[in-house]
């Protein structure tokens, strides 16, 4: 059946074109901050997070086992979903986040590629084809989950890390040696990336696979799957590095060394435990969650509660949004060929459109730095008082 | 159907991994500061902030953390230690990073 070839040709083009937008997008997310720091220069910040986002993706496959086996279920003759749909849900991802990338929204690549593939399904197939038990399990409570357990995990870092090395007045405290270490806690977040997002492009693949027939139904992604997911999202990564490079300098959130070095080490941990388990996480959601965390372990935080709810509203919104996209999209291509191919004329319409506006000079580093700019302006800072307190004056006295 | 415990082990496992590696790093740092090796060439006041050093800068930095770090209550054998520790501390941290990446790769311990 060539017309069935070529969906799935036209459905891991796309997968693989989402999986790369998604390195692009999640390079700042990693390496951001020692660059800031001045802890790595940015030509090797970026080499090193493509490299480590490589391997991150051969090193595990539990969550792309949660989308291609759990996920959709399967009917009395096999897997209900269609390449067709899953080709839906795709375009309903990609565009809700260009829209998001523009509007400057915060949201996450990855629930908008899960809204997209249950719309696209609930439209296609209905309702009873969506294994809820498995989407609450393994995506909706994880979501939320996820960014409150970094966020704790964070702040207890980062108290910890301030508490142990004490300033001793009139000595250094040695604090900016934290910045070496977040050589090593940034490069462990680009790799828990590999671990969590590339799985989602090979789950969306292995899907396809099945879907079509090519492949058995509850087996894991193939080899070649693996590779070419784990190279998009490399490729993707370094390409990304080079905007971040672009807009240094231009009002990065205020992250200390020490703080940065807690909020990476959360955030990579719970990526890496997550995706052990088969946990389908948002990687921006939490490294938010560990920056708003380890910004309240910090002497004189309060939190913006107005910018936490307009990044909470962001979040809530991506599921439902890109689900309705991407049922639009599968009420498309169920017309057959034809609304295939008007699915891939209104998304290249829709893509080419936002990318000349963002041309028309709109884009500020705002957009370009996005989700973890934003939540670092959750918690604001006064600045610690340069004065020693009294008790530690009277040390020196003594 | 819902696995409660996958989330306390996610929990727990990401909270004691960050706490024991940024207390031994921590750790290691101050035993570092205190053997008389600021690991740092930064500014000795505003330890914490960002700021991107001229190698001019950096090098004017140094010498004022080599200044203030001369005035040493340890006697040798103290700072030998401290060293030693501080060391140790890495060592560790490294060592935690590791195990913890071992035990995630089924493909290293044939699970």
């Amino acid at each position: 059946m060539p017309e069935l070839t070529l969906i799935v040709v036209l459905v891991i083009a796309l997968a693989l074109i989402f999986d790369f937008t998604n390195g692009f997008h999640d390079t700042a997310n990693a390496m951001a901050t020692p660059i800031a720091t001045g802890a790595m220069k940015p030509k090797v910040a970026v080499m090193v997070a493509a490299v480590l986002n490589l391997i991150g993706a051969f090193l595990s496959t539990e969550v792309a086992r949660t989308i291609s086996g759990g996920m959709i279920k399967e009917g009395e003759d096999g897997i209900l979903i269609t390449p067709e749909l899953i080709f839906a849900g795709l375009i309903g991802a990609i565009v809700w986040n260009l829209i998001t990338w523009l509007r400057g929204l915060p949201s996450s690549s990855s629930h908008a590629l899960f809204g997209g593939l249950i719309g696209a399904t609930v439209i296609g197939v209905g309702f009873q084809a969506v294994d809820y038990d498995v989407v609450m399990a393994k995506v909706i409570l994880p979501a939320i989950i996820a960014p409150i357990i970094v966020g704790v995990v964070a702040f207890i870092a980062t108290r910890l890390a301030y508490a142990v090395t004490r300033r001793e007045v009139g000595r250094p405290d040695g604090r900016g040696g934290f910045r070496y270490a977040q050589v090593f806690s940034s490069s462990l977040v680009a790799l828990a990336h590999g671990t969590n997002d590339a799985q989602k492009t090979m789950g969306v693949i292995t899907l396809t696979l099945i879907a079509s027939g090519y492949q058995t139904v509850g087996t894991g992604p193939e080899f070649w799957v693996i590779a070419s997911c784990a190279l998009a999202i490399a490729i993707g990564t370094y390409t990304g590095g080079w905007r971040i490079i672009q807009t240094m300098g231009r009002g990065l959130t205020d992250v200390k060394p020490a703080q940065g070095f807690a909020a990476e080490t959360s955030t990579a941990a719970t990526i890496l435990a997550s995706s052990h388990l088969g946990f389908a996480l948002s990687t921006t959601q939490v490294a938010s969650g560990s920056v708003i965390g380890s910004g309240l372990g910090r002497r004189g935080s309060t939190v913006r509660w107005g910018m936490a709810g307009h990044i909470a509203l962001g979040w809530v919104l991506t599921l439902p949004a890109a689900g309705i996209m991407g049922a639009f999209a599968a009420g498309l291509a169920l017309l057959g060929p034809v609304g295939i191919v008007l699915d891939v004329i209104i998304g290249s319409i829709v893509v080419a459109g936002i990318y000349w506006w963002s041309r028309s000079s709109r884009v500020t580093h705002h957009h370009l730095l996005h989700d973890i700019d934003d939540a670092g302006h959750v918690v604001r800072i006064t600045k610690t008082p340069r004065k020693p307190a009294r008790r530690d004056r009277k040390k020196v006295a003594l | 159907m819902i696995d409660w415990l996958a989330f306390v082990v996610v929990a727990g496992a990401s909270l004691i991994s960050s706490a024991l590696i940024v207390t031994l790093y921590s750790l290691g740092l101050r035993l570092m500061t205190s053997a008389g090796r600021s690991p740092v060439v930064g500014p000795a006041e505003f330890t914490g902030a960002i700021t991107v050093l001229t190698p001019k800068r950096a090098a004017k930095e140094a010498k004022r953390t080599r200044k203030a770090l001369a005035a040493n209550p340890l006697t040798d054998d103290q700072k030998k230690l401290a060293l030693v520790g501080a060391y140790a501390c890495f060592a560790l941290c490294v060592g935690a990073v590791l195990f913890g990446v071992y035990l995630i790769v089924p493909a290293l311990h044939g699970g």
